[in-house]
């Protein structure tokens, strides 16, 4: 690496080398390039651009661990032959991670040698950000998470207004801030901007249900605009705010809402980023109605009788591990529930996960990517579409408009809420 | 002189760089320093770690149609290939009185050319593959070409021997296995190897998730 | 020698001895064969030179075991070495200096207005690594068929007994092994691509033009033309008669007697002879005889001008249905990064 480097590349050169453990060995030791990922990757299927292969976007940190930690690249260092690394082997593979990957993991499940290319993925990410090479509306997204406490800029004030309208529309009130309350919920800046209805059912479940709950006026926000960027250090501090507001009010367990990656941050990755565990319990939403559920605490009432199917969002369902609740969940309240043909933990992104949907720049290849889901869709002729992730409906009611599909994006919470039985039959 | 360097000092040495490579390789993996996870596991990672080792070897339904040919070409060559290094006769015999001092009923002739004709033709296939799809054509190395070309050559010069009557030919064939020995430890072909930990590690981590992977 | 006449005659005088025994009898000769000393006419009939076949009874229980002395193997033995060896060999030759003929004289058979950099996708990866493979197995079948073929009147002059014994026995175990890869080639390239080759209205035209050589050059083709489709069937038709003989041939544990041990031969050898022979013209044409060929089979994509000037039926279904792609979609198909020029977005190496 005898080359002249500029600062940003320097910055990027040090997280890819920080970034090289064992599993990092394990996995480029056993890639054998046979391209099956590609297969697995919507990015890919859906353009049938070579460069969208997943493990080939893992590529800058596979040239890093070529040259410094394999064989041949010690073994040419030795004699004198240096590998160069330039800028643009980082640059150029800003589109690929950002645009061109959702972060769905599917090609996690499908590799044979067992290669986990969406956690390597994140890594390059990782490196990128540190460069500088991170889309505008990845880095705004986090600026505005660290200063006003949400990416798209949503204040407490604006909270409080959409709590009033629920309040009003539904006749109950909105706990906040309830010290030694058993939960403290937590929403996403896209369901306060475009489904307070999330909030809405919350209420109203809840009420049914007897659960003892509330918001925190510190800690509302559920995203995570450090993760989507790939920069650690941001993600930490935007989860360490949520584990104060929980300590603050004392709550035993906080639950994350219907967004993929919120999840992903705060019940999986963490208790890693601020380096302890947690002294409360992380649930999704769909987690809690389930146990509800199985507790005969939610009575249901009505079917929907529409052709329903379900879009599992991979940061819930493939990366999360909630597959079976939504599907138990549905099972009391729709009696026309049709599987897509790749469901569950195989299921297809819908295009906008990881960032994607929050980078300008990779609308038109978020919409193609989209045809994916598009053919699933259609392939079963439902009436509606199921999801629990505001940011897959965001993403999915947009495609569906652009391809002039007719077809409604339903809220999985709001379903429930729209079934609740009068009143519970204790 | 060339019989006496390939049947002796050449074969202990492409022997140890294959042991202490492959072992080498395998401790810097396996016995790395590593974090522990801070998050609460809702599945048993051990365990999901075990099972994907043997799990991956069928391909998600979701997924087998598009990948056809690397999965029946891909068997057909490495089943192949395992039967005939392990139980063709003179593999057993030669297991028995090189290295191990024991041998085991090896499989019948006709077994053994069948073994050696889905080697090749799975191992061509792949190849063939590799050279005309353009993922493979992206994201191919020269030492993906070199392993298997080196490992074809290993295949071929083994069947040009078969008839166990010319010393050259014999030599020829130990030669090039000599030859893959020593590059397996620094190529691709590691992946006999770790595949098992890198398997494991995935599976381990959607384990905890409680995901299948 | 004088061992072996002692047993001889000694096994002939053995059934002598029993009570029933008379002179041997054959069903052509019912009168049986005079065995007088010095016994000429026996071992006449024996020696079968008078082309009837004399078969004996034999303690040995197998195919052909009655048969003493096979004259027609001689034949064959006498036709392998004069005729097929060195007839085979000279065709050889001949073809590889046809074809060098044919390239310094007419040259790269060219297209009108060139290449246009428009693609249009002609064959998969599957039916491409069909091709490849079917290539590959008949290439090393050729290569070890020829050095068996040619030991004796080529090869053991140039290289002696010593060498040569070295690669005929390499050559053999190769061929064997391979051969039955060549059938599950060709069945998979007869599956493949069968449909495409199968006879319509045009091809009888393209054959009397000659594909274009006679007239103004010219032609109209379908998907194959007619030069293809004749390649196609030879290539699955001879090739399906050199693979079952060559099954006839390297399995003789059932029941195969001389006679068609022979014939197989015979017929495996002047099949892969053709084969051989118009492959080289076929790979001459695929490569650097025709320009734009190769690009189909590597990868899969041929240019439109291609198309139109020798599969016009074919290139017109293209132009229709809309199925050419632009110089810059077929660059960002392979894998090449949007502004460059040729090169493949990564550095394939170490």
């Amino acid at each position: 690496m005898g080359e002249q480097m500029s600062e940003s590349l320097e910055k990027g050169l040090a997280v890819l080398r920080a970034e090289v453990d064992y599993k990092v060995k394990s996995f480029f030791s056993s890639c054998v390039n046979c391209g099956i990922c590609a297969e697995s990757c919507l990015f890919y299927t859906e353009t049938r651009d070579p460069r969208y292969t997943p493990i080939y976007k893992t590529e800058p940190l596979r040239k890093i661990w070529k040259s410094e930690y394999s064989f041949w690249g010690k073994l040419s260092s030795a004699i004198g032959i240096s590998s160069s690394f330039t800028e643009a082997d980082l640059a150029d593979w800003e589109e690929l991670v950002y645009d061109g990957c959702s972060m769905c993991g599917r090609c996690s499940m499908v590799c044979p040698v067992g290669v986990d290319i969406s956690g390597v993925i994140f890594k390059v990410k990782q490196a990128l950000a540190a460069a500088g090479f991170s889309p505008e509306g990845l880095v705004g997204a986090s600026q505005r998470a660290l200063e006003i406490g949400s990416p798209m800029g949503i204040t407490l004030t604006t909270v409080q207004a959409v709590i009033k309208h629920v309040e009003e529309d539904t006749g109950l009130s909105v706990p906040m801030d309830v010290e030694g309350a058993e939960y403290m919920a937590l929403l996403s800046s896209n369901e306060i901007a475009l489904y307070p209805e999330y909030l809405e059912s919350l209420v109203k479940i809840f009420d049914h249900a007897g659960v003892s709950w509330t918001l925190s006026s510190k800690a509302f926000e559920a995203t995570n605009a450090g993760l989507q960027i790939g920069n650690k250090a941001i993600a930490g501090q935007l989860v360490q705010r949520v584990v104060d507001g929980a300590e603050a009010l004392k709550v035993k367990t906080v639950i994350s809402p219907e967004c993929g990656h919120a999840y992903t941050a705060l019940r999986w990755e963490g208790p890693n980023y601020i380096g302890k565990a947690y002294p409360f319990k992380v649930v999704h939403i769909l987690e809690l109605l389930d146990e509800l559920r199985a507790q005969g605490r939610i009575q249901t009432t009505g079917m929907e009788t529409d052709r329903l199917t379900f879009h599992d969002p991979c940061s819930i369902v493939r990366r999360g591990g909630i597959q079976a609740q939504p599907r138990n969940l549905l099972e009391p309240i729709a009696e026309n529930f049709v599987e897509m043909t790749d469901h569950g933990s195989m299921n297809w992104c819908c295009g906008g996960g990881g960032g994607v949907s929050s980078n300008e720049r990779a609308e038109e290849l978020k919409l193609t990517a989209f045809n994916k889901k598009k053919s699933q869709i259609e392939e079963l002729k439902v009436d509606a579409v199921v999801t629990a992730c505001s940011n897959c409906r965001m993403v999915m009611e947009e495609g569906v408009e652009v391809n002039e599909m007719d077809i409604p994006l339903l809220g999985l919470t709001e379903l429930i809420a729209e079934h609740l039985a009068e009143k519970r039959a204790d | 002189m060339i019989e006496y360097l390939i049947d002796g000092p050449l074969w202990y040495f492409s022997l140890a760089v294959f042991v202490i490579g492959v072992l080498w390789q395998l401790v810097a993996i396996v016995f790395a320093s590593r974090k522990g996870d801070l998050s609460v596991a809702r599945g048993n990672a051990t365990s999901s770690a075990l099972k994907n080792i043997f799990s991956r070897f069928i391909p998600h339904r979701e997924i087998a149609p598009q990948i056809g040919v690397q999965v029946v070409a891909g068997y057909l060559f490495h089943l192949g290939l395992f039967a005939l290094l392990f139980f063709a006769a003179p593999h057993v015999l030669f297991l028995e009185q090189n290295l191990l001092g024991f041998g085991w009923t090896p499989m019948p002739h006709w077994a053994f050319i069948l073994s050696a004709q889905a080697a090749f033709l799975g191992l061509i296939i792949l190849w063939l593959r590799r050279m005309t799809n353009s993922v493979s054509r992206l994201i191919s190395t020269l030492d993906d070409h070199i392993v298997a070309i080196l490992t074809f050559v290993v295949m071929l010069t083994g069947c040009l021997a078969l008839l166990e009557g010319f010393t050259a030919l014999r030599l020829l064939h130990r030669f090039t296995v000599e030859l893959w020995l020593i590059y397996f430890p620094f190529s691709a072909l590691m992946h006999t190897f770790t595949f098992i930990p890198s398997r494991a590690f995935t599976g381990a981590w959607f384990g905890r998730r409680g995901i299948d992977a | 020698m004088r061992i072996q006449t002692l047993l001889l005659l000694f096994c002939l005088v053995l059934p002598q001895l029993s009570p029933a025994a008379g002179p041997p009898t054959n069903q052509d000769f019912p009168q049986g064969v005079s065995s007088i000393s010095p016994g000429s006419e026996l071992w006449r009939e024996i020696r079968q030179r008078d082309g009837a076949i004399l078969e004996g009874t034999s303690q040995v229980k197998s195919v052909d075991s009655g048969v003493l002395i096979n004259a027609r193997g001689e034949e064959w033995a006498r036709f392998r070495v004069t005729k097929l060896s060195s007839y085979g060999g000279i065709a050889i030759a001949a073809i590889f200096v046809i074809v060098i003929l044919l390239y310094v004289v007419r040259g790269k058979i060219l297209i009108d207005g060139g290449l246009s950099g428009r693609m249009v996708r002609r064959f998969t990866d599957y039916e491409r690594i069909v091709h490849w493979t079917l290539a590959i197995v008949f290439l090393f079948l050729a290569i070890t068929g020829l050095i068996l073929l040619l030991g004796k009147p080529l090869l053991i002059p140039l290289f002696g007994k010593e060498v040569f014994s070295v690669f005929a026995s390499a050559s053999k175990e190769g061929h064997n092994l391979f051969g039955p890869l060549f059938l599950v080639s060709l069945v998979m390239m007869f599956l493949s691509f069968a449909r495409r080759n199968i006879y319509e209205k045009g091809d009888l035209t393209w054959l009397l033009k000659g594909g274009g050589i006679i007239g103004d050059g010219h032609v109209s083709g379908g998907f194959f033309n007619m030069g293809e489709k004749t390649w196609y069937w030879m290539v699955i038709l001879i090739g399906f008669v050199i693979a079952i003989s060559g099954l006839i041939l390297v399995s003789p544990v059932f029941g195969q007697g001389r006679w068609i041990m022979e014939l197989s031969h015979v017929v495996h050898t002047i099949g892969a002879l053709i084969l051989i022979t118009v492959s080289v013209g076929h790979m001459y044409l695929g490569s650097i005889g025709s320009e734009g060929a190769m690009e189909g089979m590597k990868s899969g994509y041929v240019d439109i001008n291609w198309a139109d000037a020798h599969h016009d039926r074919w290139g017109k279904v293209c132009h229709d249905e809309n199925l050419i792609v632009s110089a810059e979609e077929y660059a960002r198909l392979q894998g090449r990064k949007p502004g460059d020029s040729g090169e493949l977005a990564t550095e394939q190496g170490k």
